[in-house]
């Protein structure tokens, strides 16, 4: 009897607390419903713990930064490889990688200055320009890009990120 | 006892065994840890099709991610579809160029050669790295005064602290130390836009925008250490700051961007601050007596539903009757009121025409209609955060607008620097039309043309294009007009679809009394160029309707810059001729149509349309009418923008310095030696 005293608040709380604040799903949907990639938008943040406890926009906005910038930063590692393997594709993949170079030193401090100092367009500007160089890096193939996929991802994170702070204006 | 067949382990002392009681409880409590995390799985439903996500510009974004191309902000489309641009009657055109230029070229590799070519000959810019806003411009003692948004560290946004420069003549720049750093808990998040007012006593004031270490948004008040020094080398900030904080009730990001103050008749000094409640844009307004104290005024002095966060707010008087500028505490008969706010969320600036009623501290749009952010532009091309200032020594308003780049982050990080301040313009009331400004190069502008080539009544038949010689043509200041035929005026047919040059094919869309005007920036076979020109549209009820528009889409084969077109309606009154002037200073190409009723910036960024090898033409691609044009077309001097000398002896009296390339024999030798280099490079482009 005791016992049963004892669990049944906690099964009740279990059972009608949505397993979802856990995790912070509202904020992180109602986020991503705001964006031309939802699916995608849901999974990258998910993927990062810090999305559990983001409080609110600008957090998400900063979280989805990051994520572009270790994109970035592995996309960079895996031209270097395919430079070897690729020895004809060594002129686009060097354009390739000064255009992710430009990401790392260019567009995601900037994104985060702006976020985090309180003027989130320059943000914006970052993220579309960053969704740009990743559109360009592909251009440089004329359509035999060993990388197709790898930019199509460097660039939808871009624009989930611009369409995430463009909400913060 | 006998023994049983049920195994059990002795349990340790005091414990009592475990009643099968317990086995069902726990069986109910796993059924409802299921049955919630059922239902909390089930309400979250995960596939939803991603939003109709619209941008400002009505583009519904996931349109723009199957194009490709994806910019979330603008407008810009996949540039591919390239038509013939004229029909056989056309002199010089190659349709083969055209059509090369309409394949999926490969991503431009950007060479040194063209990156710094970019730089400007006259516009403002600092050395290098990044500028935005233009702040406090004021002229005192003898100079003038442009302080900027400034990155030392970078040709990105970030660490921004206020650049400084001077000039005598809003053209010849000199560069002088930064003038405020991010020094302070109040403003160590950025030393943000602000304005400075001349008092009556001759005093300086200069109010800023600081990001605290907490980025919260609060004004500073800044005065010159040394009054006496004309150059205003050092600057103090009050030691109080901040002399303002958010008002209750408002985000503490929303709150940025102090005017230049104005005088009330009860001998108050009042400010506006721009901010926003909820999607409403508004403008707050405080008085002083001393910039340290402030009263926030009931209400607000205007606001606009839907229009967003204001930035850089602007309210000054205008003449009803003249063309000079008024002082901005300025008021009276004969005076209307501008409100001007920039709009975080579009990107662009817009003014309004209207009354200001001192005593209840409102104003009121003349046409709310066409209210402030949701009517009139400055410039329907790339400018924003501008600001004006009253000129006492030549009793004009002048206008500062930040133009920022429209190429890709890794051309900017290749040549280390980004962003232009406009050519200050003029600012009047169109007394003509009464319901909107005009805008003007500053006269001073006129001292840096040179050699010029006049074209009298050119005729352009439909569907021509003609080269202009005019020698060099990265440094021109054009000035044309243009008539068509009154007979093919009055016998085009009206049409229903109403034109915009941002949605149309741009100087490809042959209408048939338009387009026609100018290319600039455009190489010998037209695979690079830039459009500059007008478009008379019939509407429904036979009424003329002309557009004055700048086509990006073939200003460049490479294809990480903007290619959209920018242009909005021009008012034509009875008996006036289509006319243009147009600015071309390397990557910035600026026009103004019907003396400034309308104007265009651009930022353009040729790969072969470059130093010598770039050239200007007439064109007409209209069907239906023939364009008559005379214009004249100067050669622009450098302005040789460079830092102040370091020399003590001059600093002190704050004259112009001697050592500066002026006067007739030095500018000879200046152009002998500009001329040299193009021709050098013209050179080096043909090896």
């Amino acid at each position: 009897m005791k016992a049963i005293l004892f669990v049944f608040p906690f099964v009740l709380a279990v059972a009608y607390f949505p397993i979802s604040q856990c995790q912070n799903l509202p904020l992180i949907e109602q986020t991503c419903k705001q964006t031309p990639y939802y699916g995608l938008c849901v999974t990258s943040l998910k993927s990062d713990p810090r999305s559990k406890t983001a409080g609110d926009v600008q957090a998400i906005a900063l979280i989805m930064v990051d994520i572009i910038k270790a994109k970035a930063g592995g996309s960079l590692q895996h031209i270097e490889k395919l430079k070897q393997k690729y020895p004809a594709l060594r002129v686009p993949l060097s354009a390739c990688k000064d255009r992710f170079n430009a990401i790392i030193i260019g567009d995601v401090p900037q994104a985060v200055e702006a976020l985090t100092k309180g003027d989130p367009k320059f943000a914006v500007d970052a993220a579309n320009d960053a969704a740009l160089e990743a559109d360009s890096c592909e251009r440089g193939f004329s359509g035999k890009s060993p990388i197709t996929q790898m930019n199509k991802l460097n660039h939808d994170i871009s624009i989930i990120t611009a369409s995430i702070v463009k909400t913060m204006l | 006892m006998a023994d049983s067949n049920v195994s059990y382990n002795p349990l340790p002392d005091g414990e009592r065994p475990r009643p099968t009681r317990r086995r069902s409880i726990v069986l109910v409590l796993s059924g409802l840890l299921v049955v919630g995390f059922l239902v909390a799985l089930l309400s979250d439903n995960g596939s939803i099709a991603p939003a109709n996500v619209i941008d400002n510009d009505n583009n519904n974004v996931n349109d723009n991610a199957k194009n490709g191309l994806n910019d979330v902000s603008s407008s810009s489309k996949e540039p591919e579809r390239l038509r013939p641009f004229t029909s056989a009657s056309s002199a010089g055109v190659s349709e083969k160029s055209n059509r090369r230029f309409g394949s999926r070229t490969a991503s431009y590799p950007w060479t040194n050669n063209m990156l710094s070519w970019q730089r400007t000959a006259f516009h403002f810019q600092p050395q290098k790295n990044w500028m935005n806003d233009p702040n406090g411009p004021v002229f005192y003692k003898g100079w003038y005064h442009l302080f900027y948004q400034y990155n030392p560290n970078g040709a990105i946004w970030g660490d921004i602290v206020w650049g400084h420069a001077v000039s005598k003549d809003l053209i010849h720049w000199y560069h002088l130390p930064l003038a405020m750093v991010a020094d302070q808990w109040y403003d160590i998040m950025g030393v943000w836009t602000g304005s400075a007012t001349i008092l009556s006593d001759g005093k300086l004031m200069m109010l800023y925008t600081g990001s605290t270490n907490e980025s919260v948004q609060v004004q500073n008040l800044a005065y010159p250490a040394d009054p006496s020094d004309p150059l205003l080398i050092k600057w103090v900030k009050y030691p109080g700051n901040p002399v303002l904080v958010p008002p209750p009730g408002i985000g503490a990001k929303d709150f940025r961007d102090p005017t230049t103050a104005w005088l009330t008749s009860e001998g108050k000094w009042r400010i506006a601050i721009g901010s926003r409640i909820n999607r409403t844009g508004i403008t707050f307004v405080y008085d002083t007596k001393d910039f340290i104290n402030y009263e926030l005024l009931r209400g607000v002095l205007h606001g606009v539903p839907n229009t967003g966060m204001w930035e850089c707010v602007d309210f000054y008087p205008v003449s009803t009757t003249g063309e000079h500028g008024l002082d901005t505490s300025h008021n009276g008969p004969g005076v209307k009121h501008v409100v001007k706010a920039s709009m975080d969320d579009d990107r662009h600036d817009y003014y309004a025409i209207g009354t200001y009623h001192e005593k209840n501290v409102t104003w009121v749009p003349d046409n709310p209609e066409i209210d402030v952010g949701i009517g009139i532009r400055y410039d329907y091309g790339l400018f924003y955060a501008s600001k004006t200032f009253y000129d006492q020594n030549k009793k004009r308003r002048v206008l500062w607008g930040w133009i920022g780049e429209s190429d890709s982050e890794i051309a900017d990080v290749k040549k280390g620097w980004a962003s232009l301040q406009g050519i200050p313009r003029t600012v009047a009331l169109d007394t003509k039309t009464g319901s909107n400004l005009l805008q003007w190069p500053v006269e001073e502008v006129d001292s840096l043309r040179l050699t010029s080539k006049e074209f009298e009544k050119i005729e352009l038949k439909p569907g021509s294009v003609m080269p202009l010689d005019v020698g060099s043509a990265t440094q021109l200041d054009i000035v044309a007009e243009f008539e068509l035929d009154k007979a093919a005026l009055e016998k085009t047919a009206e049409s229903n679809v109403e034109f915009s040059c941002s949605s149309s094919e741009g100087s490809a869309e042959r209408g048939a009394l338009g387009p026609f005007g100018l290319l600039v920036l455009a190489d010998d076979s037209l695979s690079e160029q830039t459009p500059v020109y007008f478009y008379i549209a019939k509407g429904k009820d036979g009424s003329l309707k002309t557009y004055f528009c700048t086509d990006q889409s073939r200003s460049s084969e490479a294809n990480d810059v903007n290619k959209s077109k920018y242009g909005s309606f021009v008012p034509v009154l009875e008996g006036e001729k289509f006319s243009m002037r147009v600015l071309v200073d390397h990557s910035i190409v600026e026009g103004f149509a019907q003396g400034g009723r309308t104007t265009i910036t651009s930022r353009v960024y040729p790969t072969k349309a470059i130093y010598g090898a770039a050239r200007v033409f007439l064109f007409n691609n209209a069907t239906g009418a023939s364009v008559t044009s005379s214009l004249k077309a100067w050669q622009m001097n450098s302005a040789f923008i460079r830092p102040y000398p370091d020399d003590d002896d001059e600093r002190h009296s704050g004259t112009e310095p001697t050592h500066e390339v002026r006067g007739s024999k030095t500018k000879y030798l200046g152009n002998l030696l500009t001329s040299s280099l193009l021709f050098l490079n013209a050179r080096n482009n043909f090896l």
